[in-house]
């Protein structure tokens, strides 16, 4: 009889300091990033990004009154890995927001997935269809791919004057996106490209790629190129065989794995890119705290991250809950928040950004060109 | 550039990328032929090899020569620790808890690497510091002319041990059929272990041979070990020849394919050859050793 009047004492007591730790119960955001697999380099630049965010919003008072608490889960940089990570983040039932990853094939994949948790969703891949193909929860922290088309475009024909493009791409989402959205905007100004080269990613060797690039008789080389080591055996494998063709890529290029892999190889290209330290006082700011943590340059993996964990904190504290659909209004009423990556004025597709950067690898160093911006269309 | 040399340096970067096929099939076969499994960790030995390279070049800042021989010697003993780990345990039991325990041990290796090196990847130095050069209109590659070169020395080395000398006789014996070998006084037990401490070096080589062009990352043993399996499949399951001509083969075949028919589907290609075969000649090119019990 003593040993139940203990037990439930016991219970009693346990279930007076559960009451109390709810008051102060985090809110979470679960965080989906390429911990373990070949981009496992990108996913830990994600993970600090948020990191650093988390820390700033929980200096500032939290959200609603409670910290704000990373829960990470690896997807092993593979689609069906995104998958399981968003499930079970979603099994977890105390999540109040998600971070996707970076890639746009995995974000893809986990779209149906996020849609059925109905939890709002913060991305950092920058495929076109991902925020218009009428998914309610997907958020851009990224420009998307619509915009990085244009602006390669409107620098290699007005700024460069070439008119032989060669479009090189990967055949995943991102890549093969990337590729219909140049054609598309070389079609606007009456080009047809000369030659359309996919490939897969994880390509060991690119040889038929850039023979294929020097017969096709281009003067210009564009490319979609998600994989740091692949954009990298790629521009070595260019400039062995001779190709020396002024080449505009996407942001991996530009990134700080990629040009530590491929050297000389990258000098005198160009990039877009949607992070760049020096465009703001906030991405200076930023750069600067992220180098300072982790001994390392600060690139796009991480600053989208970061941007997203304020934007969902903002969100919540603006809407005074973590209701989904609350927080769904409230990221999509955003105007004028002053990121990282840029300035967000969030359009009704879900894309906070509308712009982006042109930079150029100078012997090593990436130089700031110009930047160009496109006002949403409401 | 005309057709014969744009031809040459399809043929030529195939060969290359064949031969890292090739010394990693290697590895594969000899212990597929020593203890009857397919050891799931052998494009992890190439990842090993190559991040041994690199801490001995880098954080030791040792010239060369002397971190490509201590990184052979570092492969080698984790070639014994591997085989009393993971295999020693189960030798006795059948192929599938052995197959499991190299799964596992895969897994393992990936991710203490990335525990001790973070999942950056890194560029690794070429043997040779020209970046190569050019003959005929055909770009020779320093580091693919290194990689084939040292194929057809492994192969060679390979003959001469396995043909030539008593221990080589020992392993063949050994991996017909271990009780007839037991029974005759050949220590199988070692003769096991030093099968996996060569197709663990062996794997090493092949990831600082590779490395330079791979880049040093977690996961560029996985991206060569699936085609290496191929090939072994696709040589012979089990042939040593067939190894070396399926990775070949292999690495030929899917750089043409891609140059011609399409660069996004050349992963395709490579697989609907090892398909072809199976449905085909699925003994392989040099077909399998059959070993008859009586």
């Amino acid at each position: 009889m003593f040993g139940k009047i203990a037990v439930s004492w016991v219970a009693l007591a346990l279930a007076a300091v559960s009451i109390n730790a709810n008051a102060a119960d985090p809110v979470r955001i679960g965080l989906v990033s390429e911990i373990t697999g070949p981009n496992a380099e990108a996913g830990a630049n994600t993970v600090n990004g948020a990191k650093l965010a988390v820390e700033e919003v929980n200096k500032a008072g939290g959200v609603l009154g409670s910290p704000l608490e990373l829960k990470i889960e690896d997807n092993q940089s593979t689609n069906p890995g995104s998958v399981l990570a968003v499930s079970k983040l979603g099994s977890e039932g105390n999540i109040a927001a998600l971070i996707a990853p970076v890639r746009s094939t995995q974000v893809q994949a986990t779209a149906p997935t996020i849609a059925k948790l109905g939890l709002p969703t913060m991305i950092g891949g920058s495929d076109y269809g991902l925020t218009h193909s009428g998914h309610a929860w997907l958020f851009r922290a990224r420009p998307n791919d619509a915009y990085s088309a244009k602006v390669i475009v409107d620098y290699g024909v007005n700024t460069l004057k070439k008119k032989k493009w060669a479009i090189i791409f990967s055949t995943d989402t991102f890549g093969t996106g990337g590729k219909n959205m140049l054609v598309d905007e070389l079609k606007a100004l009456g080009i047809t490209p000369v030659l359309l080269q996919g490939y897969t990613n994880n390509t060991q060797d690119f040889t038929p790629v850039v023979l294929a690039v020097k017969q096709s008789g281009a003067d210009i080389v564009s490319s979609y190129t998600p994989f740091s080591t692949d954009a990298a055996i790629l521009a070595t494998q260019l400039r062995q065989l001779g190709v020396n063709l002024p080449w505009i890529g996407s942001a991996t290029l530009a990134s700080d794995s990629t040009i530590r892999l491929a050297k000389e190889a990258l000098h005198d290209t160009y990039s877009v890119s949607d992070f760049f330290a020096d465009a703001s006082p906030e991405s200076q700011a930023y750069a600067k705290k992220y180098k300072q943590t982790f001994g390392r340059d600060a690139d796009f993996y991480s600053s989208w991250a970061y941007d997203a964990v304020h934007i969902l904190a903002l969100a919540m504290n603006r809407a005074k809950s973590t209701k989904p659909d609350a927080v769904r209004k409230e990221i999509l009423a955003i105007r004028g928040h002053k990121g990282a990556e840029g300035i967000y004025n969030f359009d009704k597709n879900g894309d906070g950004l509308h712009g982006y950067n042109i930079v150029k690898n100078e012997k090593g160093k990436i130089v700031f060109i110009k930047h160009t911006a496109f006002t949403p269309k409401e | 550039m005309g057709f014969l040399s744009i031809n040459l340096q399809i043929l030529f970067s195939g060969l290359a990328v064949g031969a890292v096929y090739s010394l990693v099939a290697l590895g594969f076969v000899l212990i597929i032929r020593a203890t009857n499994v397919v050891n799931f960790a052998q494009g992890d030995f190439a990842m090993l090899g190559a991040f041994a390279m690199m801490t001995m070049l880098t954080a030791l800042s040792l010239p060369y020569w002397l971190s490509f021989l201590l990184a052979l010697a570092a492969m080698t003993v984790f070639g014994v620790l591997f085989n009393y780990g993971v295999y020693y345990p189960l030798r006795n039991r059948s192929f599938l808890p052995v197959i499991i325990s190299t799964l596992g041990a895969s897994i393992f290796m990936q991710n203490t690497v990335l525990a001790i090196f973070g999942p950056q990847a890194q560029p690794l130095e070429k043997v040779f510091k020209a970046s190569g050069f050019e003959v005929g209109g055909v770009f020779l590659d320093s580091q693919y002319l290194v990689i084939l070169a040292v194929a057809v020395l492994a192969v060679a080395f390979q003959y001469f041990l396995f043909e030539r000398t008593l221990l080589g006789k020992k392993l063949q014996a050994t991996s017909q059929d271990k009780d007839m070998a037991r029974l005759l006084g050949i220590p199988v037990a070692w003769m096991i272990a030093i099968t996996f401490i060569y197709s663990a070096t062996l794997g090493g080589l092949a990831g600082i041979l590779v490395g330079p062009v791979l880049f040093v990352s977690i996961g560029m043993g996985s991206v060569i070990a699936l085609k290496a399996f191929s090939a072994t499949i696709i040589g012979g399951f089990g042939d040593v020849a067939g190894a070396i001509v399926g990775g070949l083969l292999l690495g030929v075949v899917e750089n043409f394919a891609g140059a011609y028919i399409s660069v996004a589907y050349k992963d395709a290609f490579a697989f609907l050859l090892l398909f072809l075969f199976l449905l085909i000649r699925p003994q392989g090119i040099f077909g399998e050793k059959i070993s008859e019990k009586a």
